[in-house]
């Protein structure tokens, strides 16, 4: 498979653009199943993400969303509610360091639904279209270690004690490592490094307890010729240049909404990082209608025509409400759309 | 520099052990409690406010002034509600039914007691029933609504509805905030106001209260 920075010139050569959307929820509706089932059944979960690819034929699907895999796989409690991502359970309180001992000791890679999603991966390398890419998430460094020592005890460590934040961000770097050498092996494309958390940080936080763990996770995707993304929820424009540093081969963006101009960011940037994003996942493509979800996705497109390295996608996940119609106005308008330079 | 002063930049510095000292100093020489608040907690919150929104610190410098700021009212709090001191208003806060998110919400809830505040904190996954009974309850001025998921911020139009149907909409400011939503959300929902961020939701509930 040919590196995604490669497709993303060949198509702006031919006046073309890249689509892919972040979608992986609204496919439960039409396999009439549940995030539930599909986050924990591979075979159900591989199901439902080749329906999408079916029926939307984007040029790079993802796994379902799910930040709770590598927390979940630690022994952390974690809910999964019938029709939503599993959700890992908060926890309060002064994070004891004992306990990374304790954490250290789990055989992490032989988690049940962990190796459920490297399966999932497998099959959809093996039964996709070959021109569609196979993505898979990893959870950021920072963000599971927030899960695990909760979110504001993070913040707190951050601030008040580095040097223990940043054994625990090596500790979780080592499982997202794991974790990504098994994606790879199974044959994923892409991996996308989710960091919601990251943008609580100011940027020598960020770069101290994310990016400079990030270059890992990017180092191992370089060696099996895979693409890596890094991906912050939120205005994360203050953190763009050290999600650079970090060597990804893409910077996916949340909204406009979400505070973030797409074309500044790109007009900062190496042209040989990809730009991904960056349509609101929560307005017009859920609210709207298909003939306004046209005129924004035309309005975006539009305003990246000057830029080489951008794919077409959305800001973050789409909910599982997504208008079936609605993702597929999305699609044909970026396949349609002719870049004008 | 007074003792409020030091107090003050105690509380912006984020240095618990001085706030806590300079808190007990100022009961110590006899400051009114009010003072305490409006010279000395108060304005060192708001200056932590101003410095997030411009981008000069983010949420763990946040949170240690906050934390900060909370260890000393932890003193001040008992003195104020025995003194039946005048607060600057009353909050319900929490994250509606569904999400287990907090931080934001602990942000705002930090932020608005360092505004003078009465905060009561409702917690996560918090149904529209416990937050009208909260309400009628306690009183309060104002309902904080959290939501970081697109799968739960629709809870909070629920919410808004479920205190029309109890005829309880016009006794309380409806103040919405989370990742996923917007001013534009917000509107379209009719919640009173929207904040993006803990430092403005203190700014927005003090326009409502005064």
């Amino acid at each position: 498979m040919e590196k995604l920075l490669d497709s993303v010139k060949l198509l702006y050569s031919e006046n073309k653009r890249l689509v892919a959307p972040l979608l992986g929820f609204p496919s439960v509706k039409m396999a009439n199943s549940s995030i539930k089932l599909a986050q924990q059944n591979h075979k159900e979960h591989f199901k439902v993400l080749n329906l999408l690819v079916d029926k939307f034929k984007p040029d790079m699907q993802f796994v379902l969303m799910d930040l709770s895999v590598e927390a979940n796989a630690l022994g952390l409690n974690t809910l999964f509610p019938p029709n939503d991502s599993a959700t890992v359970m908060r926890k309060h309180g002064e994070f004891d360091m004992d306990e990374l001992d304790s954490l250290n000791r789990i055989e992490f890679d032989s988690d049940s639904r962990l190796l459920g999603y490297v399966k999932t991966v497998e099959l959809m390398k093996r039964n996709f279209p070959s021109e569609v890419k196979v993505g898979a998430y990893v959870t950021g460094p920072y963000t599971l270690a927030g899960l695990i020592i909760g979110a504001e005890e993070a913040g707190l460590m951050a601030a008040r004690d580095p040097e223990k934040l940043d054994k625990i961000c090596a500790f979780t770097t080592e499982c997202v490592i794991k974790y990504n050498s098994l994606l790879l092996s199974a044959g994923a494309d892409a991996v996308c490094v989710l960091e919601p958390s990251g943008v609580m940080l100011g940027h020598s936080h960020f770069e101290r307890f994310s990016s400079v763990y990030v270059k890992k996770v990017v180092e191992l995707c370089h060696d099996a010729k895979s693409d890596c993304i890094y991906h912050v929820c939120g205005n994360s424009t203050h953190l763009i240049e050290k999600m650079v540093d970090s060597g990804v081969d893409g910077l996916s963006l949340d909204s406009k909404d979400a505070g973030v101009d797409i074309a500044g960011v790109a007009e900062k940037i190496p042209d040989d990082v990809i730009i991904i994003g960056n349509m609101s996942p929560t307005k017009t493509i859920v609210y709207g209608s298909p003939l306004e979800v046209e005129k924004e996705v035309t309005s975006l497109l539009g305003s990246m025509d000057t830029f080489v390295n951008y794919v077409l996608s959305t800001g973050c996940d789409l909910p599982l409400e997504t208008p079936l119609d609605n993702i597929s106005a999305f699609m044909e308008t970026g396949r349609n759309y002719t870049v004008s330079v | 520099m007074s003792v409020l002063d030091v107090l003050k930049e105690s509380v912006i510095a984020g240095d618990e052990k001085k706030v806590l000292e300079y808190t007990q100093k100022a009961l110590d020489e006899g400051t009114a409690l009010e003072k305490i608040l409006d010279e000395g907690f108060i304005p060192g919150m708001e200056v932590v406010g101003n410095k997030f929104q411009a981008n000069e610190i983010y949420v763990p410098e946040m949170l240690i002034s906050a934390k900060a700021m909370k260890a000393g009212m932890k003193i001040l709090e008992p003195l104020l509600t025995k003194a039946g001191v005048k607060r600057v208003g009353k909050v319900v806060i929490g994250t509606v039914k569904g999400d287990l998110h907090d931080i934001g919400k602990n942000l705002v809830a930090m932020m608005l007691e360092g505004a003078g505040f009465e905060v009561i904190d409702a917690g996560v996954d918090v149904s529209a029933q416990k937050f009208v009974d909260l309400i009628k309850e306690t009183n309060a001025d104002i309902l904080g609504l959290s939501a970081l998921l697109t799968t739960t911020m629709t809870e909070i139009k629920k919410v808004i509805d479920v205190f029309e149907e109890k005829g309880l909409r016009d006794k309380v400011k409806i103040i919405v905030g989370g990742a996923p939503l917007s001013a534009e959300y917000a509107t379209e929902i009719e919640a009173d106001g929207y904040s993006p961020d803990a430092a403005s939701a203190a700014a927005l509930a003090k326009k409502m209260v005064s």
